[in-house]
């Protein structure tokens, strides 16, 4: 049987290969609209990637660390939004 | 840990992953900004929602790990959809271009309603004139 904590790794990884399977679109978007979208994507997946690492290694204290991935990625994504509205970008 | 919720917790990541990488390849492979942006909000409420219900079956609902991604899956579900709203807004104010094949542009079309609206009344009414189009 497999252990649950394998599965978590496994998950973990897999998440973190999707976060650098958008790497190109960041690399060059035409846009920075794209770059942004791209970069928000990855940073959610990221996130993930951390929780699971966090419950496959039973390290508590990692949680945060997805937490504040989430919160501030959306974060910039906004105040990105406003910059490209604003026209100073 | 039982062997049933291992199976589970494989079942739904497997589903979050399935979505994730759809979604990606949606964004490498989509033609405009417009249509990525729909991509990376269906990635992430399809994709990121059952990973994070995983993790809750699979440490129990009472643990710090299940709090955690709650407190990471409602994050999501608010900010997801106000990020994404803003983003193609403002791309679409800074003047990105369409897809050549896109079919309609609403904004275009009632912005050009508007103009000739104002051009038969020719600002008699000037608190007509609508918030975003001075020019600071």
């Amino acid at each position: 049987m497999i252990n649950i904590d394998q599965l978590y790794f496994a998950v973990a990884i897999a998440e973190a290969c999707v976060a650098l399977l958008l790497l190109p679109r960041i690399a060059r978007g035409p846009s920075v609209s794209d770059r942004i979208v791209a970069l928000n994507t990855a940073s959610t997946q990221a996130a993930l990637a951390v929780l699971f690492y966090a419950a496959g290694a039973d390290r508590a204290i990692y949680l945060d660390v997805a937490i504040w991935l989430v919160s501030f990625s959306y974060l910039g994504a906004i105040v990105w939004a406003r910059f490209l509205e604003r026209g100073l970008i | 840990m039982s062997t049933v919720i291992v199976v589970v917790v494989a079942v739904l990541a497997l589903v979050g992953l399935v979505f994730s990488v759809s979604g990606a390849v949606g964004i490498l492979r989509m033609p405009d900004v417009y249509c990525r942006i729909q991509c990376s909000s269906k990635t992430i409420t399809m994709g990121a929602l059952p990973a994070l219900v995983a993790l809750v079956v699979g440490e129990g609902f009472e643990s710090a790990y299940a709090a955690r991604a709650l407190i990471v899956a409602a994050l999501l579900l608010t900010v997801n959809p106000a990020a994404s709203h803003a983003l193609a807004r403002a791309a679409y104010r800074a003047g990105v271009p369409m897809w050549d094949g896109a079919v309609r542009d609403d904004v275009k079309a009632m912005k050009a309603a508007e103009a000739e609206d104002a051009d038969h009344r020719h600002g008699d009414r000037p608190e007509d004139r609508r918030e975003g189009e001075h020019d600071d």
